[in-house]
């Protein structure tokens, strides 16, 4: 009783001297009273909690803010596009994320321009590399970020008849995959169809190709060159893709997963119907609630397996918020992406499960957690944390969306049979070089 | 100038406002998505509107296997679609028009299905084929039909039968609700003296009704063919072209073409060229329509 006294107060005392900096002493929100702010937002249960702070950012400046909408991220995006098009960017703020970000051209600011340097060396450093095309380094403010990792079922691996056969059958003990071999081995290992599946993957849009880049990296490949030349038909690309058709071909992965997206894994992992699931942080929250998850007693968590090259391939990305060229007040405009992404917003984003994009929210966030009994978020935040390390974007150029739409529908045709892995990729690569020509990347 | 002051003006003047909306939502755009397909047009970049490319995205359509899969595939579900739900509104139009206590009831509830968003019936449609959680497999496991689960969305066959089936249990209501307009409308003397004759129902229905109601069917089949050449929503949602473009359309490979990759230009491009599929269905109907007015007006 008195140890979780004492946590609460040291995890209070951390959260209010965080916040009372921010806002106090680190950065000048400014006065903009009587103007409105407008933006578009990414909508969702998820990340509207964040937006319960607008009305404290409005206290603070005097601004007023207008949501001109409000949207899951692909819809967002295409409505960007639109306005892109129709030249029609009435808004100032817009959420944005690592895969969309590099399509817009110009159309958001470098933030540097309206944000100390101080200030901006308060966010995760490492998330994005220096290959960029088209696109200023800060044209967002982060807000979180996503890296894979694994979830598995503690049940499952603590299980006396599963160690001993798992034993029996490979001469190792069972305990959460190191690499991707060892990955597909369990996976195959634990499925039980209908009543428990190895895993389930995204096996559409940019789900499936990211998970194939994923692989790929840590197989040693890559899908550029350093001249943007496509090269993920390598060896390292076909053993990715082989790994895909194993697990399908042995049915330890339910059949309709080459139509799952991430929401269709995340219910069957809370259902209990998986037995590993190589995910993003967001899920934490989900899966470790007993209201909403039959796996919330027995969740573990592990870092993401290596593979051939003995790295990991670390897909990443971040959420975050940009401000447009366009926009008629834009220090209002970045102190509006600044506060939503403060410390303070930070840890609101993190007790959600989230990962942080602001270095100092993760003690703290870890000292709230075990403050609040929450040790198994300690657990998670210290498996995702050490992954950060190895965290790579996909492709930060222009062209990522329409490669990864050639890359995905060649993956699925790979895995069910319809052609080769090497001819999947061969004909995918030759459609991508096509779309780099095209952009005046590659000659 | 005196034109615009006569009598014979007043029509065009009246009709000039219309004329003037018209071609400012409709001539003006698609005057620019034409020539956007002959030019390198991209979604996030407005100056690509000017870069004029000619013939290429014509010429790399010709040469695109997937385009004509998908090209051909929307053919197959177009003719099958529009057959099934022919044949089965036709059936749901002779029962009702049968009924004679609470037909105004039957009426109102066939047109549920119609009533639903194209995105909300492929969501139930997706939940009740889900090879994993789906209330088909579950259903086929507990009878014991099945011991592995039946990938609908997935299977090369299964798939676009799921999608057809998901289109047809919406729609058919429009078939059946437009049948049973005609059927209402029939004059019950040739059917009469056609009995007093000693026709037996069926010969009835094959010389008299059918012929009655062939308009009706060329006109649902005119509206419908062109709905379901431009099926996306549904597609979109239950499988989105995949799993390895075994169920992509027209429509869900335009509309990747044109906003998730943004070259707007290519997606009119296939957009113009789809557009010859409806101009040949909708030629074909209106010919057959023709034929079958000829016909029901004595002419043969």
């Amino acid at each position: 009783m008195n140890k979780t006294l004492w946590r609460t107060l040291l995890a209070s005392c951390a959260i209010v001297s965080l916040g009372g900096a921010a806002l106090a002493a680190d950065f000048d929100y400014g006065k903009f009273d009587g103007y409105t702010l407008k933006v578009k937002l990414i909508g969702g249960t998820q990340y509207e909690k964040l937006y319960t702070r607008i009305p404290e950012w409005e206290a603070l400046t005097g601004a007023k803010v207008e949501i001109v909408s409000s949207k899951n991220h692909f819809d967002l995006d295409r409505e960007i596009k639109q306005d892109i098009a129709s030249g029609s960017i009435t808004w100032c703020v817009g959420s944005n994320h690592t895969s969309f970000a590099p399509q817009y051209g110009d159309l958001y600011v470098d933030l540097k321009e309206f944000i100390s340097q101080e200030e901006l060396d308060k966010y995760v450093p490492g998330t994005l590399s220096s290959a960029m095309v088209d696109w200023p380094a800060w044209c967002s403010c982060r807000r979180v970020t996503d890296v894979s990792n694994l979830y598995y079922r503690k049940s499952l691996y603590e299980d006396p008849a599963k160690q001993a056969a798992y034993k029996e059958k490979f001469g190792t003990d069972l305990a959460p995959p190191k690499t991707f071999d060892e990955f597909k081995q369990q996976v195959i290992f634990f499925a039980d169809p209908p009543n428990l599946y190895g895993t389930a993957f995204a096996g559409k849009d940019e789900g499936m190709s990211g998970r194939f880049m994923e692989i790929l990296r840590a197989n040693g490949g890559d899908i550029f060159d350093e001249n943007w030349k496509p090269i993920f038909n390598s060896e390292a690309g076909v053993a990715a893709v082989q790994w895909f058709k194993d697990i399908y071909d042995a049915k330890a992965v339910p059949a309709g997963t080459v139509n799952y997206t991430w929401d269709d894994i995340g219910q069957a992992m809370a259902a209990g119907q998986l037995a590993i699931d190589l995910d993003w942080p967001g899920f934490a929250g989900f899966y470790s609630d007993p209201s909403a998850s039959k796996i919330a007693g027995e969740l573990g968590f592990a870092t993401a397996p290596v593979g051939t090259s003995g790295k990991r391939g670390g897909w990443s990305g971040s959420h975050s918020f940009s401000v447009t060229q366009e926009c008629d007040n834009k220090p209002a405009a970045a102190s509006f992406a600044v506060f939503l992404t403060n410390d303070e917003s930070a840890m609101m984003e993190a007790q959600a499960g989230n990962l942080p994009t602001r270095t100092a929210t993760y003690p703290a966030v870890k000292e709230w957690f075990k403050a609040n009994n929450k040790e198994f978020m300690v657990e998670m935040f210290s498996a995702w944390e050490a992954s950060l390390s190895e965290a790579r974007t996909p492709p930060l150029v222009a062209q990522w969306i329409e490669v990864s739409n050639v890359i995905w529908p060649a993956v699925q045709a790979a895995i069910v049979g319809e052609k080769t892995p090497q001819d999947a990729l061969d004909g995918a690569v030759a459609e991508a070089t096509v779309i780099m020509q095209d952009a005046g990347l590659l000659q | 100038m005196s034109f615009f002051r006569s009598p014979r003006a007043t029509p065009y003047l009246l009709l000039l406002p219309a004329i003037l909306v018209i071609l400012a939502v409709v001539l003006v755009p698609l005057l620019v998505s034409f020539w956007t397909s002959f030019t390198g047009y991209n979604l996030t970049k407005p100056a690509t509107l000017f870069q004029f490319v000619g013939l290429r995205n014509y010429q790399r359509l010709l040469g695109n296997e997937d385009f004509w899969w998908a090209f051909g595939r929307t053919i197959v579900f177009i003719t099958v679609v529009l057959n099934l739900e022919m044949v089965l509104g036709l059936g749901l139009a002779l029962l009702i028009n049968k009924v004679t206590w609470g037909q105004r009831t039957l009426r109102t509830i066939m047109m549920f299905p119609m009533m639903f968003s194209p995105i909300l019936v492929g969501f139930q449609f997706k939940y009740l084929f889900n090879d994993a959680v789906g209330l088909v497999n579950n259903a086929l496991f507990d009878l014991g039909i099945i011991d592995a689960p039946i990938p609908w969305l997935v299977d090369g066959t299964l798939a676009p039968i799921t999608i057809a089936l998901a289109e047809i249990w919406m729609s058919t209501s429009v078939f059946a609700i437009l049948l049973l307009a005609g059927l209402m409308a029939l004059p019950k003397e040739p059917i009469e003296a056609a009995k007093v004759d000693g026709c037996n129902p069926i010969q009835v229905f094959r010389h008299i009704t059918l012929p009655f109601l062939m308009p009706f069917v060329y006109i649902a089949m005119t509206i419908r063919s062109l709905d379901v050449a431009r099926a996306y929503d549904m597609v979109r949602i239950m499988t989105n072209g995949g799993p390895a473009g075994r169920t992509e359309l027209l429509w869900t490979l335009m509309t990747r073409t044109g906003y998730n990759n943004s070259q707007m230009g290519m997606a009119n491009a296939m957009g113009y060229i789809s557009i010859l599929l409806s101009i040949v269905f909708t030629f074909y109907f209106y010919r057959k329509l023709i034929a079958a007015r000829t016909f029901m007006g004595g002419a043969q």
